[in-house]
């Protein structure tokens, strides 16, 4: 609850606008701005405590503590490699990016790409740093996680090697901001080698806090080269790589100078005429800064001769951007990753903006990890979320018709506790079409029986075990129904949902209302029949009241006499908390009125428990659990129904007796609470510690 | 003024967590992994089994044991991410306040019964850092003493935990520090279905 306070807290601030780019969120709750006042007027540098210049920061294995490659390392600021350092020089270009002795070719080349875009590299790199009067051996950076903008404070010291820097350089010897770039990358990862072995896109969105896309070369779409152009006009960040099918490959450099499994950014597409015909090119960049391709339209190759001087573009420079044919380029290149911007990341106006919606999910065991279509007892209850395409996009180029929109879908590593990989899931999503009676409801969860009546009309490519699985579609206007899902069901899971469309379009999360329909049940002294009377004068003793301990013989009597339901018992503290909730007169007792009231809503939920057990398993399964809270008047949403499953299933996933009753006394209890304080029905509540204490304590 | 701890330290990565610790640290890390056994986390039974153990050795905490109501109960309070279990940081500091609040019960069992009274217990919470006023004590005997108004250890811990939470709740919640917080219905569910 405590944990779930912060929660609350922190969405509360999300709506509030932080977590913007500029508004972003401050990582480890450092601030740059007071740190480096702190310094300027001690007049001492700042070294960072949460990511030490030591050994653990550089990695665990192949960079581990006393490990062979990093024997030597010294950390050291610029000021001590070099005599003027620089933050940057000359503003930043693709060529400050040289790697290192990581193996971040793939984060060098989201860097690299990164520099094309200046509206992009001011919002990771804020301005007014340097090595100037204000320097105090402190910098930050701000990178997109998850759905929210960090803002990542670090010190200058890097690590060297007899005087050189051990990871990213600039050409430019004296130039520092792509190292230090990488070091705060690193801190947010946990160390340096964290980043080793990665995809370009998960850098690029880290970047621009926009969605990345992925096509195989070796079935690329009809109008990929159309795609690309496209892509690189509006803005967009792009990679490309050549698959390799064994380990022993990676790296290796092909007799045209290609590098298998190496992240190239691609950085520009043209038509040029060659003799007589239009021939496609593109125009690629190694991020080593060397090692360029040497077939046809390479540097200095003869066919730049027969292309006029007006179109000319060949680089002689041996920078590792080269030219190649794009028919060359689909044959040997395997992937491409283009990073689509969100449209607060485009400042220019002739550039298209996309508009972007993004949510946060969860998927949890039992309640709302329903696992994907195969299914069908479960599949329905993972989060839903409705898009609404109004409007057709306007392309002169293709005589298709239909909103284009890329749906992608993230998992929040959150725990990134065990090896890279491990913790992903299998993740995908489907698509249906909103019942024409929904449209324009927002809370309205689909059941089961929609699923097992209608089919999806598209679906994420694949269900793959990536951060993201993103595709794009092109779909008549109308409501659709997006579900997220993780292969298997029953797998714990927390996600971002983003949907970027060219068009306007309006995407919220589907879900019930949060309601209660509750009667008044409560049985005043002079209602009960004297028979029940009797009874409860035996039950209660000499005082007259029923106590926590009485209560709990009784209840067991009743359970442990019927065989078709489950139950451990009734424990002490059930009872307890039973008899708190039902004690008006606040004398730790329940008298008669309080006890018969109680009576007649064990009562009322043994039927419902009984009606709902559909399998005569005696105990509630999680899908009959949701049928029962129904039943029982309440109208609840999967925010609600992870934490009940949180709170009272048994490790199997399924609810007994005792805690059914325990959870439904209390989630009648706590509607009740919040009705009579909020008496003119505003929909919330104000109170004050001490109410709070009061009721929170039960 | 209540004094609620401090909220446990977010979740980081391991290899950070790993490289950033003491010897102590250390040593706890590998009982945690027993514990929790290979996902790494507690659940309210593991919880349950590791108290009791530790409470069934003890001839001066008198106690019926933990159940695994009042276990999950703790457990609900502390989870952050609504999995039902405990990670390393939730856990440890659970652990290192029951710990503290342990050293408190004895020393305020001033007649050495294995119990707290309910004239013990003012002196006990205000030690914990909870001065309560009048209403707010017999509220918490009502709850989590026996009929005679003791409480026995595992209520004691269970009430305290619960406090703890509860308290470091309002804190968050309460933003602007005006000694209110205003819920809607989902909230309110959330914060009193899931403790």
């Amino acid at each position: 609850m405590s944990g779930m306070a912060s929660n609350l807290a922190k969405k509360r601030a999300l709506a509030a606008g932080f977590g913007t780019n500029a508004n972003a969120v401050k990582y480890l709750n450092q601030d740059f701005e007071a740190l480096r006042a702190q310094c300027l007027s001690r007049g001492g540098l700042f070294s960072d405590p949460t990511f030490p210049a030591a050994p653990e920061s550089l990695g665990f294995n192949e960079l581990g503590p006393g490990s062979y490659k990093t024997r030597a390392v010294q950390w050291k600021r610029p000021g001590e490699l070099c005599s003027s350092p620089e933050f940057i020089v000359g503003g930043a270009t693709r060529t400050d990016i040289c790697q290192g002795a990581l193996g971040d070719c793939w984060l060098l080349a989201a860097i690299a790409s990164l520099t094309l875009n200046e509206d992009v590299m001011a919002r990771v790199v804020p301005v007014g740093q340097s090595f100037g009067e204000s320097y105090a051996g402190i910098f930050h950076f701000q990178f997109w996680q998850f759905g929210e903008w960090v803002d990542v404070v670090i010190d200058d010291r890097l690590p060297t090697k007899d005087g050189e820097l051990l990871f990213v350089h600039s050409a430019e010897g004296s130039e520092f901001w792509s190292a230090l770039l990488e070091k705060a990358y690193a801190k947010v990862n946990g160390c340096y080698e964290a980043l080793s072995g990665g995809s370009t896109t998960e850098g690029f969105e880290d970047f621009t806090g926009g969605i990345a896309e992925n096509y195989d070369l070796r079935k690329p779409p009809p109008n990929m080269f159309q795609i690309i152009k496209k892509a690189i006009e509006s803005g967009a960040l792009l990679g490309c790589s050549i698959d390799i099918t064994s380990a022993a490959d990676s790296e290796a450099v092909t007799r045209q100078k290609l590098v298998k499994g190496h992240a190239y950014s691609l950085t520009g597409a043209v038509e040029v005429t060659y003799r007589g015909r239009k021939e496609k090119l593109i125009r690629i960049r190694n991020p080593w800064g060397q090692v360029e391709w040497t077939g046809a339209w390479s540097d200095s190759s003869s066919e730049w001769n027969s292309v006029d001087d007006s179109e000319r573009q060949n680089v002689k420079a041996d920078d590792g951007e080269f030219w190649m044919s794009f028919t060359e380029f689909l044959r040997h290149y395997s992937r491409i990753e283009i990073c689509t911007l969100t449209p607060d990341t485009l400042t220019d106006d002739s550039v298209k903006h996309w508009s972007v919606c993004n949510y946060d999910g969860s998927w949890r065991k039992g309640s709302t990890a329903g696992g994907c279509r195969n299914h069908a007892y479960t599949f329905w209850m993972n989060p839903q979320f409705v898009i609404r395409l109004d409007e057709e996009d306007d392309d002169p180029d293709d005589n298709e018709v239909g909103c284009s929109f890329v749906v992608g879908l993230i998992q929040k590593n959150r725990r990134r506790l065990r090896k890279v990989g491990e913790d992903m899931h299998t993740i995908g999503f489907a698509i249906y079409e909103v019942p024409s009676q929904f449209h324009g409801q927002r809370e309205v969860h689909l059941d089961k029986n929609y699923f097992l009546t209608h089919a999806q009309k598209a679906r994420s490519e694949t269900f793959v075990n990536l951060r993201e699985v993103s595709t794009r579609f092109k779909m008549p206007p109308g409501e659709y129904l997006i579900v997220p899902s993780t292969f298997e069901p029953h797998l714990n899971g927390d996600f971002c949902i983003r949907v970027f469309s060219e068009k306007q379009t309006e995407t919220r999360p589907c879900d019930d209302p949060v309601k209660a329909d509750l009667d008044d049940e409560t049985v005043s002294d002079a209602e009960v029949d004297a028979g029940f009377r009797g009874l409860f004068t035996k039950l209660a003793g000499d005082d007259m009241e029923i106590s926590a301990a009485e209560l709990k013989t009784i209840m067991n009597k009743i359970v442990s006499k019927r065989t078709d339901i489950k139950t451990d018992g009734f424990s002490l503290e059930t009872c307890r908390i039973m008899v708190n909730l039902m004690d008006d007169s606040g004398n730790g007792k329940l008298g008669l009125g309080e006890f018969a009231t109680l009576w007649k809503k064990v009562q009322k939920y043994l039927g419902i428990y009984k009606k709902n057990d559909m399998d005569n398993s005696g105990t509630m399964s999680t899908p009959e659990m949701r049928m029962a809270l129904k039943e029982a008047g309440f109208t609840l949403n999967n925010g609600i129904y992870q934490i009940l499953v949180a709170r009272y299933a048994e490790p199997d996933m399924t609810i007994d007796f005792d805690n059914f009753v325990a959870c439904l006394m209390r989630l009648d209890m706590m509607f009740r609470v919040f009705k009579k304080i909020d008496a003119h029905d505003s929909g919330s509540i104000e109170l004050d510690f001490h109410q709070w204490l009061t009721f929170t304590m039960i | 003024q209540f004094v609620p701890s401090d909220p446990p330290p977010p979740r980081r990565p391991l290899a950070y967590a790993e490289q950033n610790e003491n010897d102590e640290e250390r040593q706890f890390r590998k009982v945690f992994q027993q514990l929790a056994g290979d996902d790494m986390e507690v659940s309210p039974t593991e919880l349950m089994n590791i108290l009791n153990r530790i409470i069934g050795k003890r001839s001066d905490l008198k106690t019926d044991g933990f159940s695994i109501e009042s276990c999950r109960s703790m457990v609900a309070v502390m989870d952050s991410d609504s999995t039902g279990k405990l990670g390393f940081h939730e856990f440890k500091f659970l652990w290192n306040n029951i710990k503290k609040w342990q050293c408190i019960y004895i020393s305020n069992d001033a007649d050495r019964s294995g119990l707290i009274s309910s004239q013990e217990l003012p002196a006990a919470f205000k030690a914990a850092g909870f001065p309560l006023n009048d209403q707010l004590f017999q509220l918490m005997v009502r709850r989590y003493s026996d009929e005679q108004g003791n409480m026995d250890f595992d209520n004691f811990i269970g009430c305290l935990v619960r406090l703890d939470a509860m308290c470091r709740a309002f804190k968050t919640l309460d933003k602007d520090n005006n000694g209110t917080i205003k819920v809607n219905i989902q909230e309110w569910l959330q914060l009193t279905m899931y403790s």
